[in-house]
C-alpha cells in the first residue's frame, strides 16, 4: 500500500477497520447505545481518558467514529467530532473555547442560522459579536476587541457567494492570538482544504455536499491541531486543569487534538447534540463519492450559469467563477477545482416573478436545503434568511428577488428545460 | 508542568496527577521531532494506578526551552539531571525510537537509579540517510513527509486509530512542525553519530523488555533483534500489525505489555 492516500482513496477507506468477525466491507451500522466492557479497569480507563474505547453512543460510536475519522483524513485535521447537526456544530465549537463575556469577529455573510445565532442567541449566554463585511479586511482587523476569542466566516458565504481571503484573515487571527474558524460546508474538502490556507477549526454541515442526498441531518468540527492554545491565557477551557476530568489539562495531555478533545469532554457529555449511527452510516455512503459528484456538480454549474447569463427573463447572476463576481480573484486562488455549486440570481419583475418562477418548475425541488445530488431552488429572503432583519439582509447581500439555486446532478438539457416553464410563468405575472 | 533543569526552563506532563516524588516514577521518552503527546495513551495509565509519570519534551522541543541536545549522551546526562532536579526514583524508563538511544546510555551510566527498560521500536542504533537529515534542515516539510510516511503503518495511514475521531498520521505531522527545522535536524544527526549501543545495552543489569513491531521500516525487526542480542536477558515482544509507532498504532496492546512488566518488576 502507498502511503500518505491520495483523496478518492481516503473518501472510501479512511477511518474504517475492517470488521474482525464478520467481514463487512461496508462501515456497520452500530446501532447501539452501549458497549460491554471486558473488565472493570477497562471501563475506568476509558472513563478516564487513559485509552481510546466506546462507552455510551452520545459521547462516542464506531459508526460515527469511522465518518469522523474520514472526514478527518480528507481535511488533514488531527481530530474531528460529528454532531446531530451543523448548527450543533458550530454551537459545540463556539462553547468549547468561549463563555460569558467574550467576543467574537465574523462575517456578515452566512447562513442565516449562523447569524441569528450570533446575534440571538450566543448573547443569551453572554457572548457578543460584530459582524464585518467580508471582503473588509481591515473590518476585521478594527472589529478585533481585548475580548475576541474567535474569527468566523463561511469560505463561500451563503447566499451572497462572498469568498473569504483565508490568508488575510488567517494571518490576523495569528497576529492577535485568536483562532479562526470557517463554515466550509460550501467548498467541501475537495474543493479546498482550508487548514493549507492558515484556517484553524473548520465547521461542515455534512448534510449538504458531504452526504450528498439528502437523506440525513449532521454535522462536524474539524480541528486543525495548528493552533497554539498554549501561548496566551485566552483559552482556559483548553490550557487550564479540567476538573470533571480529575483535573486533566487539555492542552497538555492531546496537543494538536485538544479542541476536539474538549468538546468530546465537554460538550458531547454534557450536551449530547450526538449524530445517530444510521446517519453516520447514510453521510458515509455519501462521502465515498464525494469528488465524483463534486466534479459533476462543478461541470453542471458552468452550464447552468452559461444558460442564466444568456437568458432574456434574468436581471442578473452570480457565481464566483463569473469574472464579474467580486470575489473572482479569491476564487481562483482558494477554488481552484470550481468555486461551488450554488448560484444566486434574479427573476426580471421581482418578488413576484420570482415566486411564479419557483412555483412554476418541476425537476428543481422548493425547498430549504442546498448540496443535494437533486436540484434545489428557493427565496432566501422569505425563508433561510426570514429571521434576520432588513439591515443584516442587507449586509448578507439578499435581494428580493434572488433565487438560490444549488444545482444538482440532473442532466442538464432536462433542468433547462424545467427553468423554461419557470421563466415563462414569470413572464406573465411580470406582464412585459 | 515546568520547571528548572541547569537553569533552563523544561517541560514534562505528569499523567494528569501532581508529581509523587515518593513513588516509583514511570518516564516516558520520546523519538526524533516528538513530544510529550506520543504517550499520552501509555502515561495517563500509569499516573491513576499509585506511580508517578514523567513525559518530558526534550530541550528544544514543544514546551521546553532549547536549544536542543546534540547527543544522545547529553540527552542521557540532561534526563539525569531532571531526575535530580524532581527527586525522583525507582525508575521506569520506557522509550521510542531515538528515545531507546537515550535510555540505553542513561540506563548504563545511571544505573543504581533504575528499576525497568522498556525498549520500543529500536536497534542498537538509529543510522539516517543523509536525504532526510539534509531535508530536515532545508526542508522540514519533506522530512517531515518521510518521517511520518515511513513511522507508520498501513493502520495509521488510513487514519484508523484507537481514539474515536482522531487522526494519527495528522496529530504526528502537527507535532513535528513544531518542531523543525532545528529540533528534528539535530535529533536526527545526535542518533546517526551514536555508537555506543552495544556496549551500553551490555552494561544494562536491570530487567529490559523489548517490543518491536511486524511492519516497522524506521527499525527493521532484524535491527531490533541485534539489540536484543547484546541485552542480557531481555523479555521479548513482537506485534505484528504495528508500524513504528506503536505506542499510537497498537496502544492497548503496548500498555498491556508495560503494564504486566512494570507492576511485576517494580511495584508501586
Amino acid at each position: 500500500m502507498s502511503d500518505f492516500l491520495e483523496f478518492d482513496t481516503l473518501s472510501l477507506h479512511a477511518g474504517q477497520t475492517v470488521d474482525k468477525e464478520f467481514g463487512a466491507r461496508a462501515a456497520p451500522i452500530y446501532q447501539t447505545t452501549s458497549y460491554v466492557f471486558p473488565d472493570t479497569d477497562t471501563a475506568s480507563s476509558i472513563f478516564n481518558l487513559e485509552r481510546g474505547g466506546h462507552a455510551y453512543s452520545r459521547i462516542t460510536n464506531p459508526t460515527v467514529g469511522v465518518l469522523e475519522q474520514r472526514i478527518a483524513a480528507l481535511e488533514g485535521g488531527s481530530a474531528a467530532v460529528c454532531t446531530a447537526s451543523g448548527m450543533a456544530a458550530t454551537f459545540v465549537a463556539i462553547t468549547a473555547i468561549l463563555g460569558q463575556g467574550d467576543h467574537i469577529v465574523a462575517s456578515s455573510q452566512m447562513y442565516g442560522g449562523n447569524i441569528s445565532l450570533m446575534k440571538n442567541t450566543l448573547p443569551r449566554f453572554g457572548i457578543t459579536a460584530t459582524f464585518v463585511d467580508p471582503k473588509d479586511i481591515d473590518g476585521f482587523k478594527n472589529a478585533i476587541q481585548d475580548n475576541t476569542r474567535l474569527i468566523y466566516g463561511e469560505l463561500i458565504g451563503n447566499p451572497g457567494l462572498d469568498i473569504l481571503d483565508l490568508e488575510a484573515i488567517a494571518s490576523i487571527g495569528d497576529k492577535h492570538h485568536i483562532p479562526f474558524m470557517v463554515d466550509a460546508t460550501f467548498n467541501t474538502p475537495y474543493l479546498c482544504r482550508c487548514f493549507d490556507h492558515g484556517v484553524n477549526i473548520t465547521i461542515h454541515s455534512v448534510t449538504k455536499w458531504m452526504g450528498g442526498h439528502g437523506t440525513a441531518i449532521g454535522g462536524v468540527v474539524v480541528d486543525g491541531g495548528n493552533f497554539d492554545w498554549g501561548r496566551t491565557d485566552k483559552y482556559p477551557t483548553i490550557t487550564e486543569d479540567y476538573a470533571p476530568f480529575q483535573g486533566i489539562n487539555l492542552w497538555e495531555e492531546f496537543g494538536p487534538s485538544a479542541f476536539a478533545t474538549r468538546i468530546r469532554a465537554e460538550a458531547m457529555r454534557d450536551i449530547g447534540p450526538s449524530m445517530a449511527p444510521m446517519n453516520a452510516f447514510l453521510l458515509l455512503q455519501g462521502i465515498e463519492t464525494l469528488s465524483l459528484r463534486m466534479e459533476k456538480h462543478r461541470t453542471n454549474t458552468e452550464k447552468m450559469l452559461e444558460y442564466l447569463s444568456n437568458h432574456d427573463r434574468v436581471s442578473w447572476v452570480s457565481h464566483p467563477s463569473l469574472p464579474s463576481h467580486s470575489s473572482h480573484e479569491l476564487a481562483k486562488k482558494y477554488l481552484p477545482k470550481g468555486a461551488g455549486s450554488i448560484v444566486s440570481f434574479g427573476v426580471k419583475g421581482g418578488r413576484e416573478a420570482g415566486k411564479a418562477f419557483i412555483e412554476n418548475v418541476e425537476l428543481a425541488s422548493h425547498l430549504a436545503n442546498v448540496g443535494d445530488a437533486k436540484t434545489l431552488i428557493i427565496h432566501p429572503a422569505t425563508t433561510t434568511h426570514s429571521r434576520i432583519d432588513a439591515d443584516a439582509l442587507v449586509a448578507a447581500g439578499i435581494t428580493e428577488d434572488m433565487i438560490r439555486l444549488s444545482v444538482g446532478l440532473e442532466d442538464v438539457k432536462d433542468l433547462q428545460a424545467d427553468f423554461e416553464t419557470g421563466f415563462r410563468a414569470a413572464k406573465k405575472v411580470a406582464g412585459d | 508542568m515546568y520547571f528548572e533543569v541547569n537553569g533552563k526552563q523544561a517541560f514534562a506532563t505528569t499523567g494528569g496527577k501532581t508529581l509523587d516524588s515518593s513513588l516509583p516514577t514511570v518516564i516516558f521518552l520520546h523519538g526524533s521531532g516528538l513530544d510529550h503527546t506520543f504517550w499520552g495513551l501509555q502515561s495517563r495509565f500509569f499516573a491513576f494506578r499509585k506511580y508517578s509519570v514523567l513525559v518530558p519534551d526534550l530541550p528544544g522541543h514543544t514546551h521546553s526551552e532549547g536549544p536542543p541536545l546534540d547527543s544522545i549522551e547529553g540527552m542521557a546526562d540532561w534526563l539525569n539531571d531532571v531526575t535530580i532536579a524532581l527527586g525522583v526514583k525507582d525508575l521506569s524508563v520506557v522509550a521510542h525510537s531515538q528515545g531507546c538511544l537515550v535510555a540505553l546510555e542513561f540506563a548504563s551510566r545511571y544505573p543504581e537509579k533504575i528499576r525497568t527498560v522498556s525498549l520500543i521500536a529500536s536497534g542498537l542504533a538509529t543510522p539516517v540517510n543523509d536525504a532526510l537529515i539534509e531535508a530536515a534542515e532545508k526542508n522540514p516539510e519533506a522530512a517531515i513527509a518521510m518521517m511520518v510516511s515511513w513511522g507508520f503503518g498501513p493502520a495509521g495511514h488510513l487514519h484508523q486509530g484507537p481514539i474515536p475521531g482522531n487522526s494519527m498520521v495528522a496529530g504526528g505531522r502537527k507535532v513535528m512542525r513544531g518542531n523543525v527545522p532545528n529540533e528534528l535536524a539535530t535529533d536526527l544527526r545526535a542518533c546517526n553519530a551514536y555508537t555506543n549501543g552495544k556496549a551500553a545495552a551490555a552494561a544494562i543489569s536491570c530487567p529490559v523488555q523489548v517490543i518491536l513491531a511486524g511492519k516497522d521500516r524506521m527499525a527493521p525487526r532484524r535491527a531490533g533483534m541485534q539489540l536484543v542480542e547484546h541485552l542480557n536477558d531481555p523479555e521479548l515482544h513482537i506485534i505484528e500489525d504495528s508500524g513504528h509507532m506503536v505506542p499510537q498504532e497498537a496502544p492497548n496492546q503496548c500498555r498491556a505489555l508495560l503494564r504486566d512488566f512494570i507492576f511485576s518488576n517494580n511495584p508501586a
